[in-house]
């Protein structure tokens, strides 16, 4: 049986990050659906927020940080999350990160939404790329063990502890057990939950959705984020940095639309407000063709875009048929990110003894109710970084638990029987596909940008029929290798999962808060619901509870932009 | 438009050979041949492919698409299947073919441990860098490990993505080897040179190496 002290899952730059700062002292493996490159932390494009100026603050951080959060970020943890900023920034710099530089050759900053100042450090628009590239290089130096395309399947818990992973050699076709002392989940989001997403194929919620398996708690899961900007049909990414360097929207009317909803950020107000902005335009009859709005960048002048935008260049032209040096690009919103996740502290330690997370799957809670551009990029860093000291920590101290023969038997049991068993039919007209698609697609059409009382309960009911058809499928059973249909299987089995929880937990908050809203509540309601929202495995189904906000210094107030 | 794919298929567990398999999907001319590979599994679920960002970053939908190495997700099917509609999709040439279009990749991202793939932080570095050298960098920093190049060099010697690791750093100001590195690399100068040369043809990211002090 295989054993390592401290098990990182995912291979993007949490995990990364992770592994990095628990190696060295302790025996470390990294094991990864993808090729650890391939992780969706590369397509990130925008910057990490860092206070690196004198003109600028740690305190101005925490403030933007708490506002943009709309006061359901835990302050204690947005302190670490822009206190440790600066030290990460100059140890990525030193592993060999290409920040791109101001003309004096110190690290180049520039603005996204909802800050008060340009504090976002990036590698042109292919920031997240960059770091990834390089945080791959220092695992390579280190000698750190991957285990590249291999699935995580379970988290054994022995005695209220983890003390293994059920992991899947896809390209062998064959289940095993990792003994370990510590796991750091580190898989990131779901978006493939809903049909619109600017997620990779790869962004199934699979370490959140093992981990409430195992017993962890989930926290604010209804809350998602919905990025204003990716191109119009396709779903791809663009930037905020495309807004940061002074980028217009606008609607059919060629008017600057953001000056009705946010007269004083105009279109780097945070995303929650650009996306519901957009949506309000274009159901108000004022979008190109009734379904997207423009987003402008024909004023920049093709050095700037050629200098600072070159991704979003090429994708637009590649994706949209659009240069945008001379022609504005049609945009609309679409799934970006999970504010919610496993519940952890700012070590990274979850509710399940042995069990750390770090980066979007886990919820520190440093976004709130709505993440700032360029804070998720910085708390995979910071979050990571604390996570992995901390698992090495916690290693030290821990023993493995034994497995006898019996117990590791019992435990691969099942998954054995999934991969030896012939390959049945499904039931008539149905498939994996089918309920995949409607699953995202009804995630999209009624857990979306703007929610009701209605459409939620019918999200639930709908949820429910669809994991009832979903145990009725046939188990796409086969050893061979590089099983995709087999990986999809279990992956909607994840997102039905999450989908459930997300939106129960939406049908239950009645105010609107940050990327939450409810039409049917417009308003926020600090007197009842300045809540997290707890979300554990019960007997028949998710039991929800709630959890105090941690408030240092920051007393909710109106949030305006 | 109506699309006819001829994908390589090979189980090692069942097939003595690689044979190829017709199928045809209904799909746009501005959608890309990843979304066809998408529908062509909705038809045929055992079909393996690699995909994740579907927006050429994350490069493991590297394919040979009508005899050219290139990304399944940048390839537009208007423009693939200009000829007559038809598509035929092999893995990667001069990988190992482990099942249908996935090919085994241990030996390219092995061939970066060659090259001392991490910066070497000189001790001269005062905290700030030249934007002209970072600029510089930028684009052999955009390598995507996919492999392409090296399906398009054949059976060369040379370990491209080790080279542009090399090159990259080769350029870095703050790298204690730097330019030295191109001879750590035991290439003749004259393979290296044609090497950068060919790379901006094959590269999905349009690598072009220049400015390489070789």
């Amino acid at each position: 049986m295989k054993s390592h002290e401290v098990l990182i899952i995912g291979g993007g730059l949490a995990g990364l990050m992770a592994a990095l700062n628990a190696s060295g002292s302790t025996d470390v493996a990294v094991l990864s659906k993808v090729y650890p490159t391939r992780s969706h932390s590369g397509a990130a494009q925008g910057g990490f927020n860092a206070v690196l100026h004198e003109d600028d603050s740690i305190e101005a951080h925490i403030f933007d940080t708490v506002k943009g959060s709309d006061y359901l970020g835990d302050q204690d943890a947005i302190e670490v999350l822009c206190s440790d900023g600066p030290q990460v920034i100059f140890e990525l710099e030193k592993m060999g990160v290409l920040w791109t530089r101001a003309p004096d050759g110190a690290i180049a900053q520039r603005s996204l939404g909802g800050a008060g100042f340009p504090r976002a450090c990036f590698a042109a628009d292919f920031s997240g790329h960059v770091v990834l590239h390089t945080l791959y290089e220092q695992l390579l130096k280190r000698g750190v063990k991957v285990y590249s395309e291999w699935h995580l399947l379970e988290l054994i818990v022995d005695e209220g502890r983890v003390s293994g992973a059920v992991v899947y050699d896809f390209a062998n076709a064959r289940v095993e057990i990792i003994r370990t002392k510590q796991v750091v989940l580190a898989t990131g989001g779901y978006g493939r939950a809903f049909a619109k997403t600017t997620n990779a194929h790869a962004n199934t919620g699979d370490g959140m959705a093992i981990a409430y398996r195992a017993g962890a708690v989930l926290s604010d899961m209804e809350f998602v984020q919905f990025h204003p900007t990716t191109l119009y049909g396709t779903n791809i990414l663009i930037s905020e940095a495309a807004r940061g360097e002074g980028g217009y929207l606008r609607n059919a009317e060629g008017e600057r639309f953001m000056a009705r909803y946010a007269p004083a950020k105009m279109e780097l107000a945070p995303r929650d407000v650009v996306a519901r902005a957009i949506f309000k335009e274009i159901k108000e009859g004022r979008g190109l063709e009734g379904h997207y709005v423009h987003l402008d960048l024909t004023h920049l002048g093709e050095a700037l875009v050629a200098d600072r935008l070159p991704q979003v260049r090429d994708l637009a032209i590649r994706y949209a048929g659009v240069d945008p040096v001379t022609a504005p690009m049609p945009i609309e919103p679409a799934q970006h990110y999970s504010m919610g996740g496993v519940r952890t502290d700012t070590s990274g330690v979850t509710t399940l003894p042995g069990l750390l997370a770090a980066g979007e799957v886990a919820n520190v809670s440093v976004h709130g109710a709505n993440r700032l551009g360029g804070n998720s990029l910085l708390e995979t860093v910071v979050f990571g970084r604390r996570a992995g000291r901390k698992a090495a920590e916690l290693a030290r101290e821990t023993s493995y638990r034994g497995f006898s023969r019996e117990a590791a038997k019992r435990v691969l049991e099942p998954w054995n029987a999934l991969l030896s068993a012939s390959p049945a039919e499904n039931p008539k007209g149905d498939s994996t596909f089918a309920v995949r698609r409607e699953m995202s697609t009804l995630m999209n059409n009624q857990v979306g940008v703007f929610r009701t009382e209605t459409e939620l309960e019918n999200a639930v009911a709908g949820i429910g029929l669809l994991k009832e058809r979903y145990l009725r499928l046939s188990r796409p059973a086969g050893a061979q290798p590089f099983n995709y249909a087999l990986m999809d299987f279990f992956e909607v089995g994840y997102l039905l999962d999450l989908c459930e929880i997300i939106a129960r937990g939406a049908l239950a908050r009645t105010e609107s808060r940050g990327a939450h809203f409810r039409l049917d509540y417009p308003e926020r309601d600090d007197l009842n619901w300045l809540d997290h929202t707890f979300a554990r495995r019960g007997r028949a189904g998710p039991e929800f509870s709630r959890g105090i906000v941690a408030i240092t210094s920051h007393k909710p107030q109106q949030r305006g932009y | 438009m109506d699309v006819e794919l001829k994908i390589c298929r090979y189980d090692p567990e069942k097939d003595t050979s690689p044979y190829f398999q017709e199928l045809a999907v209904s799909i746009e001319g501005n959608r890309t041949v990843l979304d066809a590979l998408l529908l062509a599994w909705e038809q045929d679920p055992t079909l393996s492919f690699r995909r994740s960002c579907r927006s050429a970053i994350c490069g493991s939908c590297a394919i040979v698409i009508n005899g050219q190495p290139a990304l399944a997700c940048q390839t537009l099917i208007g423009k693939a299947a200009a000829n007559g509609g038809i598509l035929t999709l092999g893995p990667l040439s001069h990988f190992r073919q482990l099942k249908d279009l996935v090919v085994d990749l241990e030996p390219l991202f092995d061939s970066l441990k060659a090259a001392v793939p991490w910066l070497l932080l000189s001790d001269q570095y005062s905290g700030r860098m030249d934007p002209d050298a970072v600029g510089k960098i930028e684009n052999p920093a955009t390598c995507i490990l996919c492999g392409i190049c090296q399906a398009d060099l054949g059976e060369a010697e040379i370990k491209p993505a080790g080279v542009v690791k090399a090159l990259r750093f080769a350029l870095d100001p703050r790298d204690t080897l730097g330019a030295h590195r191109l001879r750590l690399l035991q290439l003749p100068p004259e393979v290296l040179r044609l090497f950068i040369k060919q790379l901006p043809r094959s590269c999905p990211k349009g690598i072009d190496i220049f400015s390489a002090p070789v």
